[in-house]
C-alpha cells in the first residue's frame, strides 16, 4: 500500500440513503479503509460542497431530477473511475417504479389529491424539476464499473475498494441468490401458486418447491441470500442475473417459471400470468432499466393496465 | 414559518447543500432592507413519490418496499408498515413476535442515534463549529480523540448487528411480516444478542458523559444555543401504559406547556394531522389540528419526552431526570434533541436487555393472516419522531392507495424556527464566515431530519450562499 492515499468522491441522487449507511457498515474494516483513503465530498459523513478531483468516484441513487442529472456529471468530471453503486444507479431502484406514472401523476398523489393535504398547490420554486422519467445512472454519464445491491453487502463494498486500492480487478460473482440460499429443493406435487400470506413456509424447503414466488434465482447475489436465510422469499432488490441481462429473450420472470415449473407441477404460463399480474412488485427494483425494459417480451404498461381492468370489472 | 416570496430589496443568504444530514436540501435566509431577518427555510429538493409508487404493489412486500423509503430508518417503516399490514388483516402480532420486534427496533434505535451523536452531529460537537470543514468530519473525530471514536462506532455496530440478527439484514431488514416474525428465536441468537447487549452496556456507561459534557461544553461555548435557540411548540409522541413507548401504543399530543391535549388511537391520525403544501420545496409540513385550530409540534426524541416522562427502565429515567433538571419540562431547547437521544440510547439497550431476558421472546412468532379487504393503518415512533403508513388493501392483497406521514415533515416548522433562531444569533449582522453558517446547519442536524423519509426521497449537494439585494444576487459564498 503506497503512503499516497486514494483520493474518494461519493454522491447519493435519488436514494434512500441506505448505500452510504452501508460504508458505515464496514464497521472496525472501516478504520482499515480509512488508512489508505481519504474520503473527500462524502454528503453523509463530511462537509465538502463542492467536487474535488479524485481518484474513485462513489455514485448512489437515481436520476430523477434535473439537479441529479447536474450531479453525476459533475461526478464523471471529477473522478478517475465512477462506480454505480447501489441496485438505484445500477437500474433505477424503487424510485424507477415511478416510472410506469406521469411526473404529473405523482404529483398528483401526493400534492392534491392526497388525503390528508389541506392545499390544493404544488411546490413551485427553489426546486429542482423532476425529469419525465427515472434513469439509471449510465444513461446519463459512462460507468466503469457496476455494484449493485440494496444496499450492496459491506463485503462487497470492502472488496470492490480493496482491489481497487490494490489495483486488482473486483470480485464481482455471476451467482445468483440461490448458490448461498440453504434451503432445499424437492420436486413437489404443488399445481397451485401460493400468495406469501398463505399459510406458513416451510423453514428447510426452496420457497419455488412449496409454490411461493421466490426471486432467488432471477437475482444476483449482492447480500449473502439474507432473505431466504431469515424466512422471507427473494424480493429482486439486488436486480437481475447476468444469464438475464445479456440475453434478450430471458427474463426474470421467465426465469422463474421455468425454474418452479420443474420444481412443481404449476403449469410455466400459470407462473409467468402470475408476475405478470403483480409486476410492479416483481419489476419494481429493475424497471427504469433499458436492459429490462427494452426486452421484446417485457410490456409493464400492458400487464398494469390489465391487471387494473380485472380489478375494475370485479369492483364495478 | 409560513412560504413567502422574497420583497424587493431584500437579501437572501443561501447554504447549498446542507451536508451531514440525511437527504438534499439548502437553505435560505431572506433578509429586509435593514438587515434585520425576514424569513428562512429549509428547501427540500428530491421527490420520489413512494404514495404513488406503492399502488398496485402486494401489500405482503410492504415492509420490505418501503424500508428503502430511508436507508437511516429503515427498520422504522419496516416495523411501521407491519403493524399496518397487521391491522388491515385484523390479526395481533403473537407477543414472542412483538418482542422481536421491539427488539430489532432498539437496535436500531441505538444504531441511529449513535449515528446522529457521534457521526452527523458529532463534528461540530467535538471538534467545534467553527473548525475547518475539511477536517469537521468522522475522521477527524477518530483523528481528535480515536479511543472515544472507536467506543462511538462501536456502539453504532452493536446497534446495527442486534437490527441485523433480528431482522435477518440492517440497512432494509426483512423478517417482520403481516402477522408476525418469520423466525423462531434460538438459544445460538439469543447467546450472540445477549453479549451484544452487554457490550453496548458497557461503552453507553463509558459515552454517556462524554456525550453530557460535549452539551454542556456547548452551552458554554454558544450561550445563544441555550437563552435563544428555544422553539416552544406542542410535542406529540406514542404512549404505552403511561410510558415511553416506540412501537406500539396511542398518540398524544401535548401543548407548548406540557399539559396532554388528546389522546388517541393512530388510526384516527387523520383527524388530527394536516399536511400542506409548501411552495419552496418538495416536502409537505403537517400541523396539529384541535378544535379548529392548527399548531405547530415537534416529534422525536424530545417530543417523546414531552409527551411521557416515563420510561420502562431505571437508568433512562434517571438520565432523563437530570436532562430535565437541566433544561426544563417541557423542553424546547433544540440542542436538548441531542441529550434526548443520549436518552434514549441509553433506554434501548435496557429495554434490549430485558427482552432477551423474558420468557415470552422464545414463544412462537407467526399467525396466518389474510386481506379481507379495506383500510391497515399502522405507526412506529422512528428515531426522529411519529411515522405513520396508512393503505387501503383490496381483497386480493393489492394496494390501492397510500398515504405517508413521516417524521422531519411534523418536524418541518420547528426546524425553519431552528433556522431562524440560528441565523439571528450566528449570522445576522456578523461577517460572513463559515462558521457562522455552519451554526445554521448545526441547528437544522439537531434534528436530524431525514429528507429520505420526508419527501419519500433523498440527497445532497454543495453549499452556496446568496445574497441578493433587489433581486440581483450582490455576493455568492461557496464551500
Amino acid at each position: 500500500m503506497s503512503a499516497e492515499l486514494v483520493t474518494i468522491n461519493t454522491e447519493w441522487l435519488s436514494d434512500c440513503s441506505g448505500c452510504h449507511i452501508a460504508i458505515v457498515d464496514l464497521h472496525e474494516k472501516i478504520l482499515s479503509v480509512l488508512e489508505s483513503v481519504k474520503i473527500q465530498r462524502c454528503p453523509v459523513l463530511t462537509d465538502v460542497k463542492d467536487y474535488p478531483p479524485a481518484k474513485i468516484g462513489l455514485v448512489s441513487g437515481a436520476i430523477r431530477n434535473e439537479h441529479d442529472r447536474h450531479a453525476a456529471i459533475e461526478m464523471r468530471k471529477s473522478c478517475d473511475l465512477i462506480i454505480a453503486w447501489g441496485s438505484c444507479a445500477v437500474f433505477g431502484g424503487p424510485a424507477g417504479a415511478g416510472n410506469v406514472h406521469t411526473r404529473e401523476e405523482i404529483a398528483d398523489a401526493v400534492y392534491l389529491q392526497n388525503k390528508t393535504t389541506s392545499t390544493s398547490s404544488l411546490p413551485s420554486r427553489e426546486i429542482s424539476p423532476l425529469e419525465v422519467s427515472v434513469t439509471p445512472i449510465d444513461k446519463v454519464i459512462e460507468v466503469d464499473l457496476y455494484l449493485a445491491g440494496c444496499p450492496p453487502h459491506p463485503t462487497y463494498i470492502f472488496d470492490a475498494l480493496v482491489s481497487l486500492l490494490e489495483g486488482r480487478q473486483p470480485k464481482a460473482t455471476k451467482e445468483s441468490v440461490c448458490a448461498k440460499c440453504k434451503r432445499q429443493m424437492k420436486k413437489s406435487d404443488l399445481d397451485t401458486i401460493k400468495q406469501h400470506t398463505d399459510g406458513i413456509p416451510d423453514p428447510e424447503l426452496c420457497f419455488l418447491s412449496q409454490g411461493y414466488i421466490c426471486m432467488g434465482s432471477a437475482t444476483i447475489d449482492r447480500c449473502l441470500s439474507p432473505c431466504p436465510t431469515n424466512g422471507i422469499p427473494c424480493t429482486g432488490c439486488a436486480g437481475a442475473t447476468m444469464q438475464i441481462l445479456s440475453e434478450p429473450n430471458r427474463d426474470i420472470r421467465t426465469e422463474i417459471a421455468e425454474r418452479m415449473a420443474r420444481l412443481t407441477k404449476i403449469p410455466r404460463e400459470d407462473i409467468i400470468k402470475e408476475i405478470e399480474k403483480s409486476s410492479k412488485s416483481h419489476y419494481s427494483y429493475t424497471m427504469a432499466s433499458s436492459m429490462i425494459s427494452e426486452k421484446p417480451t417485457f410490456l409493464i404498461n400492458k400487464w398494469i393496465h390489465e391487471a387494473n381492468e380485472d380489478y375494475e370489472a370485479a369492483h364495478g | 414559518m409560513s412560504a413567502q416570496t422574497e420583497t424587493p430589496n431584500s437579501r437572501t443568504i443561501r447554504i447549498d447543500p446542507v451536508t451531514r444530514i440525511e437527504g438534499h436540501a439548502k437553505v435560505f435566509v431572506n433578509l429586509a432592507e435593514d438587515g434585520s431577518l425576514d424569513n428562512a427555510g429549509l428547501v427540500v429538493n428530491e421527490l420520489r413519490g413512494f404514495e404513488k409508487i406503492l399502488v398496485g404493489m402486494e401489500a405482503n412486500r410492504m415492509p420490505h418496499i418501503t424500508a428503502r423509503i430511508c436507508g437511516v430508518c429503515p427498520t422504522a417503516h419496516h416495523i411501521a408498515a407491519s403493524n399496518a399490514l397487521d391491522h388491515a388483516c385484523g390479526v395481533v402480532a403473537p407477543p414472542a413476535a412483538m418482542l422481536l420486534r421491539e427488539l430489532m427496533y432498539m437496535g436500531h434505535i441505538i444504531h441511529s442515534h449513535a449515528l446522529s451523536l457521534f457521526v452527523l452531529q458529532g463534528p461540530d460537537l467535538v471538534l467545534g463549529l467553527d473548525a475547518d470543514p475539511a477536517i469537521r468530519n468522522v475522521v477527524g473525530i477518530v483523528q481528535a480523540n480515536p479511543e472515544v471514536a472507536k467506543k462511538a462506532l462501536r456502539i453504532r455496530t452493536v446497534g446495527q448487528r442486534l437490527n441485523e440478527i433480528v431482522g435477518g439484514r440492517g440497512t432494509h431488514p426483512v423478517t417482520s411480516v403481516a402477522g408476525g416474525i418469520t423466525f423462531v428465536l434460538d438459544s445460538e441468537k439469543r447467546a450472540m444478542l445477549q453479549s451484544l447487549v452487554d457490550e453496548g452496556k458497557q461503552l453507553a456507561r463509558e459515552l454517556a458523559p462524554v456525550v453530557k459534557q460535549l452539551v454542556v461544553s456547548m452551552l458554554e461555548k454558544h450561550p445563544a444555543m441555550l437563552t435563544d435557540w428555544v422553539a416552544p411548540s406542542w410535542s406529540v409522541g406514542t404512549v404505552l401504559d403511561n410510558r415511553v413507548s416506540l412501537i406500539q401504543g396511542n398518540l398524544r399530543a401535548v401543548d407548548e406547556n406540557g399539559s396532554t391535549q388528546v389522546e388517541f388511537p393512530v388510526q384516527d391520525y387523520d383527524k388530527y394531522m394536516v399536511e400542506s403544501v409548501v411552495d419552496f420545496s418538495y416536502m409537505k409540513r403537517v400541523s396539529f389540528k384541535k378544535d379548529g385550530l392548527l399548531h405547530d409540534y415537534r416529534v422525536g426524541p424530545l417530543a417523546r419526552i414531552n409527551a411521557m416522562q416515563q420510561f420502562n427502565t431505571e437508568w433512562a429515567n434517571r438520565e432523563m431526570e437530570e436532562m430535565l433538571s437541566l433544561g426544563g419540562y417541557p423542553c424546547h431547547i433544540t440542542l436538548f434533541q441531542a441529550y434526548a437521544k443520549l436518552v434514549e440510547m441509553i433506554w434501548a439497550i435496557e429495554r434490549a436487555d430485558d427482552i432477551l431476558r423474558d420468557p415470552a421472546v422464545n414463544g412462537e412468532t407467526r399467525v396466518p393472516v389474510k386481506f379481507k379487504g379495506g383500510r391497515g393503518v399502522g405507526h412506529s415512533e422512528a428515531p426522529r419522531g411519529t411515522l405513520i403508513h396508512d393503505y387501503e388493501i383490496d381483497e386480493d392483497g393489492i394496494v390501492r392507495a397510500a398515504n405517508l406521514i413521516v417524521a422531519t415533515q411534523q418536524n418541518y416548522a420547528i426546524i425553519n424556527r431552528s433556522i431562524e433562531h440560528a441565523a439571528t444569533s450566528h449570522v445576522i449582522g456578523k461577517p460572513d464566515d463559515q462558521a457562522l453558517l455552519n451554526a445554521v446547519e448545526f441547528s437544522i442536524r439537531c434534528y436530524d431530519p431525514c429528507l429520505s423519509c420526508a419527501t419519500h426521497a433523498v440527497g445532497a449537494m454543495p453549499m452556496e450562499i446568496s445574497i441578493n439585494r433587489g433581486g440581483r444576487t450582490v455576493k455568492t459564498i461557496r464551500r
